[in-house]
Parts: C-alpha cells; sequence; structure tokens
C-alpha cells in the first residue's frame, strides 16, 4: 500500500521541518489536531500532506505527534489543498485559501474497507513513553554508515562508549555499561560475553534501518539488566509491495584504508502477496589505524555478516524467521598486550608505542575471533477486539576466541593454534506479549508478557570465568492511562532467576567440580507521566525501581585477561565478608522536549540513579603477584553510588538554509559510602555543528542534485577532574587532557538511471590533533585515530 | 474458548527453549581441569651446585600449581631454610627448570625454552647490586654472533657477608631477540630471599 511509506514513524531529530523544504519563507502557519470521528481520540502517526490547487504535491508533509497535533510552518499565502492520510480511515483533502495562520482539525472516519488490512499494516504510533527514547536522526544515521554500533550510537546526546582500541566500542549510558545496558536487535535481547569491556556488542548497525536509546532504566520491559537504559535496533518492515528492492552502501575511510559494502535485498511475491523476505549481507575489512605519529600495530579487522529474513504476513496474523550471523577477526593493538607491573610501567613510560611499525591489512595475534548467530522465530495475532499477541522464540549462540600475543611454546600445541581463552555461550529466549484491547473508551491500554531465558556459558584454555547455567522466568505488566494532555504509566515486573554455576578446583591429577546454586526472585517497579504541556513542549516524567543479581562474572571471574589480573568478588571473600547481593537501583528523570517550533527545538534530560550495592570492579593493593611478577589487579566490590547529570541537544532553523546543532552531556558519579568520585565515568563533553543546505531538498525537475548539505562540527571533551584525590594509588596514569575536535561533511543526492544516489564525504580530527580520551582502555599505551576522510555512497532502487 | 485455546498454544511455545536448551543437557556438561590446552608455567626452580663439590646444592622453588590468582604461591629453600644462603668462599653453577605441573604428566617447559633459545632470555638480578655475581654460561644460536640464553649460570658470591634478593626473569623475545632485556614480554619473574655468608 503507498501509504504504508507515509506511516514510516518521524522521531525526534529525524523529523525533517517542512519550513526547510519550501523554497520561499513567508511564515504562515497551518496546525491542528486530527481526531477519530466515532471516539473523538486524537490519532497520533497520521500523515499531513501539503499540495498546490492543482494536487501537485509542494512537498511539505508531516506527520502528527502523540497527542495527534501537527504544524506546518512557514508557509506562503495562496491556495492549496490539505491532505489528512490514516492507515484504516478515509482520507480527507481540504481546500484551503491561506492569508492568515489558520486551525484544520479533521475528524477521520473508519474506512471499513481498509480497515481490515489497516489493522496489521499500521506501523504502531510513536510510542510516547515516560522513559525519554532518542533515535540516531536520519543524518547522523548517514553519517555513521560503516562504523561500528557502539561509535554510531555516541552520536546521541548522553550516550558515550568505553573504547578498546580503534575498532571496539561498548555502549555506555549515562555512566552506566555492561550488565546494566540491554540490547535489543531486532526484538530479541543480544545475548553474547557482554560483561568483557573489550567485548563490543555483536551486531552489524546495517541490519537495522532504525537505531534508538532509551535513556534510563527500562527494567519493568527489559528485566534487570536494562538499569542503565535500552539500545534498540529495529530493522525495516518487510516489503509490503509485489516486487524487488534493495539498496546498497559503500563506504572508504582514509585513515586505516577500510572499506564496507552492505547490501540489502527486499522482496515480496506477487502470487502470494502475504510472502515476503530479505536478505543482506556486510563485510567490513580495515587495516592498521594511524595516530597522528605512529601506526597502531595490529589494529586491523576483517568482519563478514550476513542475515536473512522470511515472513507471511496476514491480515490478522503474521509469522517471521530470522537467521542472522556475525564473524569478525579483530586485532588488538600489539603495544597493549603487555606483560606484569614493571613491563606495563616501561610501556607506560614510552612518549609512544613501543611496538609501532608500518600499514597492514595483516590481523595477526593477539586478536579476538567472534562469532554470533542469532535465529529468531516471531509470530503475532490480532484477534478482533482482542488486541494484539506477539510470540518470539530465540536461540543465540556466541563463540569468543581471544588469541595472546604468543602461541605455545611447544610446537605440537603451537601447530594446533587454538585460542588461549575460548568462551561458549548461547542462550534460548522467549518472549510472549499481549497488547490487551484499549478499554474504557480508550483510556486505558497496556501490556503484559512473560520471558524466559535459558542460557548456558562454557569454555575452554584458560579459565576467566566459570561454566554456568542461567535460567530467568519473569513476568511483567504495563499499564497506560491517556486522557487529554496527560498519559500515565505504571508498571511491574518479576523476575526468578536460577544460576548455577560450576568451576574445577585442583590440578589435571586431583580435580573436582564445585557446584554453587543461586537463586533470586527481583523485582522492578516504574510509574511516569507524559504531559503534554502545549502544541511545542512535551514533559516526561520516570522514575522506577529495580534489582539486579550479580552476574557470573561479577561473583566468580580470576585470572589475567588483557594484562590486568581480574577477580570476582565471591572467589577469596576475607573472613566475615558476606558474597554479593543483589544491587537495587531507584531513578528518576525528567525530559522536556520543545518540538515542532519553527526555529528553536530541544531536548533536556535531566536524570539521578541512586544504585544501594552497586557493583564495581575495582584496583586492588597490593597486585596480585603470579609468577610472571605482580600484574595491575582489580577486584569486583560492592558500595552506594549516585550518578546524575544532564543530556541536552538544540537546534536552532535559520530558514531557509542554515541550521545550527548543539550537544550537551554531564555526568556526576559518586561513591556515595566512600564519600569519593567513582573511576571511569565519562568527562564533560560538548559538541556544535553548523549545517547549510543548497538548492532543493527533494529531487526535483531541473535540477541534478538535492538533498545538498555542507557541515562543519567541532567536538569539545574536558579533562576528567572529578576523580578520587588518591587517583595514583587506583589507576596507572591521572586522566589526560581535555581535546577539542574538527569534522566536516558535505553531501548530495544526485539522481542517477532514475534512482536517487547519496553521495557524501565526511572527515573527523581534520587537524590531526594528538589526544588520549579517558574511557579508551588503550589510553596509557597509544594516542586516537589521527585524520580520517570517509567517502559514502549509497543507492536504492 | 478460540482465544483461550489460542493463548495455551502460546505458553506451549514459550516453553520450548526449556525443552531444546535441555536437549543440550548442559546441566552435565563440567568444566574439565584447567589449562590442558593453554601452556602455563606453575614452577621455577633454580639448583645452585658449588664449583668442585663440598657441601649440599642449593635450592629455590617458586610453586604456583593453580596459575595466576587462588591459592597464593608457595616459595621453598632447600632444607627448609628460609633463604638461599651462599657461602662467600664458593662459587656455584646455576641451572634453572620450569615445569608445567597442571599437566599430566608434568610438562617441562625449560626443554622448550632450550628448543627455542633463540626467542627466550634468562636475567638475573640481585639487590644489592653486587650481592651475587651471575654469568649467563650457555648461548643461542643466533647468527652471526650468538646471544646468551641463561638456563645456565655461574654465580660468585660477593667477598662481604649480607642479605639480598635475587630475581630470576624469563623474557619471551620472538624474532626481536637482541641480546637485551627490553624486547618481549615477560613469561617468569620472580623474587627469592638470598644470603650470603
Amino acid at each position: 500500500m503507498a501509504i504504508s511509506g507515509w506511516l514510516a514513524p518521524v522521531h525526534g531529530w529525524a523529523q525533517a521541518p517542512v519550513e526547510r523544504l519550501l523554497t520561499t519563507n513567508c511564515g504562515l502557519i497551518i496546525s491542528g489536531q486530527v481526531l477519530d470521528h466515532e471516539t473523538r481520540q486524537p490519532l497520533p502517526g497520521a500523515t499531513v500532506v501539503l499540495l498546490r490547487a492543482d494536487g501537485s504535491p509542494t512537498g511539505a508533509a508531516t506527520t502528527t505527534d502523540a497527542f495527534g497535533n501537527y504544524h506546518l510552518h512557514d508557509l506562503c499565502a495562496g491556495l492549496y489543498r490539505v491532505r489528512f492520510l490514516f492507515v484504516g480511515y478515509v482520507e480527507e483533502v481540504d481546500e484551503v485559501k491561506l492569508n492568515r495562520p489558520m486551525v484544520i482539525s479533521p475528524q477521520l472516519h473508519f474506512d471499513a474497507v481498509q480497515l481490515q488490512s489497516a489493522i496489521v499494516r499500521a506501523t504502531r504510533p510513536t510510542e510516547s513513553a515516560p522513559q525519554v527514547s532518542t533515535a540516531l536522526s536520519a543524518n547522523d544515521q548517514r553519517s555513521t554508515r560503516g562504523q561500528t554500533l557502539g561509535e554510531a550510537l555516541t552520536r546521541i546526546s548522553g550516550v558515550t562508549a568505553i573504547t578498546t582500541g580503534p575498532s571496539i566500542y561498548k555502549p555506555m549510558i549515562h555512566g552506566l555499561h555492561s550488565n546494566r545496558i540491554t540490547l535489543l536487535n531486532n526484538g530479541v535481547r543480544q545475548e553474547g560475553q557482554q560483561w568483557g569491556q573489550e567485548h563490543g556488542p555483536e551486531i552489524d548497525p546495517f541490519v537495522a534501518s532504525e537505531l534508538s536509546v532509551v535513556k534510563g532504566a527500562a527494567t519493568v520491559r527489559y528485566g534487570s539488566d536494562a538499569i542503565g537504559g535500552v539500545v534498540l535496533l529495529k530493522p525495516a518492515p518487510l516489503r509490503d509491495s509485489a516486487g524487488i528492492g534493495g539498496a546498497v552502501h559503500l563506504v572508504g575511510a582514509s585513515n586505516n584504508r577500510m572499506g564496507a559494502a552492505s547490501a540489502t535485498l527486499d522482496g515480496n511475491s506477487r502470487r502470494w502477496p502475504a510472502l515476503r523476505g530479505r536478505v543482506q549481507g556486510t563485510v567490513r575489512r580495515a587495516g592498521t589505524t594511524r595516530t597522528p605519529d605512529y601506526y597502531l600495530s595490529n589494529s586491523g579487522f576483517a568482519e563478514a555478516d550476513y542475515s536473512a529474513a522470511v515472513g507471511w504476513q496476514q491480515d490478522r496474523w503474521g509469522v517471521e524467521a530470522f537467521g542472522s550471523r556475525f564473524h569478525t577477526k579483530l586485532g588488538i593493538l600489539t603495544a597493549s598486550h603487555v606483560g606484569n607491573l614493571t613491563d606495563l610501567r616501561r610501556a607506560f613510560e614510552a612518549p609512544r608505542p613501543l611496538v609501532t611499525g608500518g600499514f597492514s591489512y595483516v590481523v595477526g595475534r593477539p586478536y579476538q575471533l567472534i562469532t554470533h548467530d542469532l535465529l529468531k522465530l516471531s509470530a503475532h495475532w490480532q484477534p478482533i477486539g482482542r488486541g494484539r499477541i506477539e510470540l518470539t522464540v530465540a536461540h543465540q549462540t556466541d563463540l569468543r576466541d581471544e588469541y595472546d600475543r604468543f602461541p605455545p611454546r611447544n610446537d605440537a600445541l603451537a601447530a594446533r593454534n587454538l585460542p588461549e581463552l575460548s568462551y561458549q555461550n548461547r542462550t534460548t529466549t522467549a518472549d510472549l506479549t499481549w497488547d490487551h484491547p484499549a478499554w474504557a473508551g480508550g483510556a486505558f491500554t497496556g501490556t503484559i508478557g512473560l520471558s524466559g531465558t535459558r542460557q548456558g556459558n562454557t569454555f575452554s584454555g584458560r579459565y576467566f570465568i566459570p561454566y554456568y547455567t542461567n535460567q530467568v522466568g519473569g513476568v511483567f505488566a504495563i499499564e497506560r492511562w491517556v486522557r487529554g494532555r496527560w498519559l500515565l504509566e505504571a508498571g511491574a515486573r518479576l523476575d526468578y532467576r536460577a544460576l548455577l554455576v560450576k568451576r574445577a578446583l585442583g590440578t589435571a591429577a586431583d580435580y573436582r567440580v564445585q557446584r554453587d546454586q543461586f537463586r533470586y526472585l527481583t523485582p522492578a517497579l516504574s510509574a511516569g507521566a507524559v504531559l503534554d504541556a502545549g502544541p511545542h513542549l512535551t514533559t516526561r516524567l520516570s522514575a522506577t525501581l529495580s534489582q539486579r543479581a550479580p552476574a557470573p562474572n561479577e561473583r566468580f571471574s580470576q585470572g589475567v585477561h588483557n594484562g590486568q589480573y581480574e577477580e570476582g568478588h565471591d572467589l577469596t571473600l576475607a573472613p566475615g565478608e558476606a558474597p554479593l547481593r543483589p544491587e537495587t537501583a531507584r531513578t528518576a528523570s525528567l525530559t522536556a522536549t520543545w518540538h515542532h517550533n519553527p526555529r528553536l527545538n530541544g531536548e533536556l534530560t535531566a536524570y539521578v540513579t541512586q544504585i544501594s550495592g552497586y557493583i564495581y570492579s575495582t584496583p586492588i593493593l597490593p597486585p596480585v603477584l603470579t609468577i610472571r611478577g605482580p600484574f595491575p589487579s582489580y577486584r569486583f566490590l560492592q558500595t552506594d553510588a549516585r550518578l546524575a547529570g544532564f543530556d541536552a541537544t538544540a537546534r536552532y532553523t535559520l530558514p531557509p538554509h542554515w541550521e545550527v546543532l548543539a550537544k550537551a552531556a554531564i555526568v556526576r558519579a559518586r561513591d556515595t559510602r566512600a564519600h569519593d568520585f567513582l573511576i571511569f565515568q565519562p568527562a564533560d563533553r560538548a559538541e556544535l555543528a553548523v549545517r547549510r543546505a543548497f538548492g532543493p531538498a527533494q529531487p526535483a525537475a531541473g535540477h541534478h542534485l538535492a538533498g545538498t548539505y555542507a557541515q562543519v562540527s567541532g567536538q569539545a571533551v574536558a579533562r576528567q577532574t572529578r576523580v578520587s584525590a588518591n587517583y595514583d594509588s587506583l589507576d596507572y596514569q591521572q586522566p589526560p587532557a581535555g581535546y577539542w575536535l574538527l569534522g566536516a561533511e558535505i553531501g548530495t543526492t544526485v539522481t542517477a538511471f532514475h534512482q536517487p544516489l547519496d553521495l557524501s564525504v565526511a572527515g573527523t580530527n581534520l587537524l590531526n590533533r594528538r589526544y588520549r580520551d579517558y574511557l579508551n582502555r588503550f589510553r596509557y599505551f597509544a594516542d586516537e585515530q589521527g585524520r580520517n576522510l570517509t567517502v559514502r555512497l549509497s543507492a536504492r532502487f | 474458548m478460540n482465544f483461550l485455546r489460542i493463548t495455551q498454544n502460546a505458553l506451549l511455545l514459550l516453553a520450548l527453549p526449556l525443552a531444546f536448551a535441555a536437549c543440550k543437557d548442559d546441566d552435565k556438561d563440567n568444566p574439565q581441569p584447567n589449562n590442558q590446552d593453554n601452556e602455563l608455567i606453575t614452577t621455577v626452580r633454580y639448583t645452585l651446585t658449588p664449583v668442585g663439590g663440598g657441601g649440599a646444592a642449593l635450592t629455590a622453588q617458586y610453586r604456583d600449581v593453580d596459575g595466576d590468582g587462588g591459592a597464593a604461591p608457595v616459595i621453598t629453600y632447600n632444607g627448609g631454610a628460609a633463604r638461599l644462603i651462599f657461602d662467600k668462599s664458593k662459587t656455584y653453577t646455576g641451572e634453572i627448570l620450569l615445569l608445567d605441573e597442571s599437566k599430566s604428566p608434568i610438562d617441562t617447559i625449560s626443554n622448550e625454552v632450550l628448543e627455542e633459545a633463540n626467542e627466550h632470555l634468562l636475567v638475573y638480578k640481585t639487590n644489592p647490586a653486587n650481592l651475587l655475581t651471575i654469568t649467563r654460561t650457555d648461548l643461542d644460536t643466533n647468527t652471526p654472533t650468538p646471544f646468551p640464553l641463561g638456563l645456565q649460570t655461574t654465580v660468585a658470591p660477593r667477598a662481604t657477608a649480607g642479605t639480598g634478593t635475587l630475581q630470576v626473569i624469563l623474557r619471551h623475545q620472538p624474532g626481536v631477540k637482541d641480546g637485551t632485556e627490553t624486547p618481549g614480554d615477560t613469561d617468569v619473574d620472580v623474587t627469592f630471599a638470598a644470603e650470603v655468608q
């Protein structure tokens, strides 16, 4: 159906302001609210299109917000037609003679003919939830193609990343990461080796058409690992009109001579319109990254990912199967693979890494070899008047092999080329949700869900984390009440977790298996409100209470991993020391969003997260003595923590060509038990970008180019000064100096062979500055990437 | 009611992961003894024999059978002494033995080090620096000039009595050995107590 394209949800920054699409700027406004004729309920996500009097498009269009409101700004006086579309409703066209600001609030009628198909095909209206969710804007998505998922997400204010060299990015939201962030890939919780700080998400971001982040706890909906937030990757719906389409993306980068190519092919059967499918594949290959002064030896990678989906979509039900593989071989900076403290000091004191070398595509030791497979079956059913039921069953296999810098001395062993550490994680998840039909005249809507997880973890090679079997069963309910400008939401969840940990004790000649069984019942509660304070201001308030059970690595990890000795809390309990207990998190956040304003739009989020029994890894003294000497040593401890801060984004539009974008994020993290700062928290940061548009926004007759833009941006990151007074005894180096980076980008859309072709060139760190980032685990050894130019080309057909 | 039946079916489907995960029976899947496929050095033994006989050999041993962390390493000396006790009137020939006692049978790592002499270097340090004079007596096969290896040594105590420490370091230097300590990684770094009488 043609109109389904119009219904693609438009979020936050992605919303192309209507005014920029018009070539002239005369300042008149058409606004109003789109309502259902029967119930007088607002229709969120309805499309409003402005046509000329002869019915030809003006290029101006918008969608209604969560409360059915819409605004078309900066229109010139004249005769127009305004067309209102919403799936399942008869379209309405109003003729307008515009000479002053106008309010048009149409009441759309049910379309009995369309209704049947409309129920299943309508995209769900933009979720208006008390917890703020920010999607990567269309512009940002375009200019992050070819990057890892974690790197792309750092474009969202309040999201940073713990990095390990230039190619491993682990998302961090409001200062929380790893076991406190849930990644939802295509509706399935990503289950891999999430615990490791140098374990990036095993996901190809090209699979997703939309990347968004729930900033803050979403534990009721997604379980106890979502205390810090949720990263959502949503693929585009499968093609619903007969035929074949697709997209090709090519990316080339100068610094590490990276090449990336991704292609998607979508099809819908002409013979069986219910049958649809997609195949998709990505390859990425990069060589050595260069800092301004030297190469980061062995920082290349080779990645190949593919996925396929097939679906059968009927009016009231549908089934879908999805399978994907992510496979990468990631080189680890040779200079970072150091031995004991003496070697480490030697590496730290060197002004440049002790091993550098030249450019190479070869990925040598040390490296990580990662394979993540996902198979997902999902089904949904919408019995008339009974809401919507959705069932998802998924199986994931995550294999992670880590190779040390040198193979074993023993030739027979070396010939087998086994990884020194190898983890195998297999997870099956099942989720059943029921969106109950609206009751009390549509005022109440809600979702009830069950979820189950069974996870088995094994390893071979060196011990680092134990064998374990983790079984989780959860039940949750979220209920919403909407009336007028208010939306209230409350939710509750209960998770039962049974964790069996198995460890081998003793030596080969005399060994036994130690089994430890843990059972936890963890609750989560949430309450929130959304107030549509005016047509241009939405405020959200959210509060949650949740508990998270300690993860196996927090209890039982032990060994040297990436040059650090790490130890779980429960392995070496001092006399009288209690084992880890679940941590309890209380969060509150307040967000104000200014939207659909002609000039200034923006969002401000303020939050506070208080975690009692916060589990964190901290250096221990004296360092643990091994046969290779003392190693920098860390152990998991429990304390109380409070993280507070704010994120702000603002966009100022100067029609018709200019736009200024500003972002800032601040996190303040305290150990409230020790009355000190928490270690490894993001420093304050801000970003400013100026963008100018040229020519028509959409392909138009007589123009070869459309959507042409040029952008200059600056990013500033302060030194992290909020650290413990005795920092020298906690870390090997003080936090590095602050830095600022200059970036620029130009792009356009060329129409070639009747198809639009997106072209862009982006430059990062244009001044080729030497800098180190506090959250890069390699900051002790090496600088960050130098100047990089990236060329991107995308075609759709 | 149809709706109820479907819900029941859905619940059955929900139990599916438990069913096919159970096939793997990972409850019975137990961890194997550590490190069967990994190389680990658990034991460093330094044996010092007086030149020309006369008196028992001295030994110092560092042993950490369970690898990094866990039970603390155990350092022992010959005859239950608290340190290596050198006689200032003698010289000694020293030999290093490296073992992996986590394997069954026990793996002698020093044999591998000898085989790959061109990639290894043992370094000896004393504190105070003049407590003992330690000379590496074996060489690798590097061309044109062989570099010292250090599994074999001679040890000459200083002429005055005193106590201190003796540090034994094994550097792994594949492709980068240049006769100095600097390149490569540390595979062994242990410190013994020593006394000259």
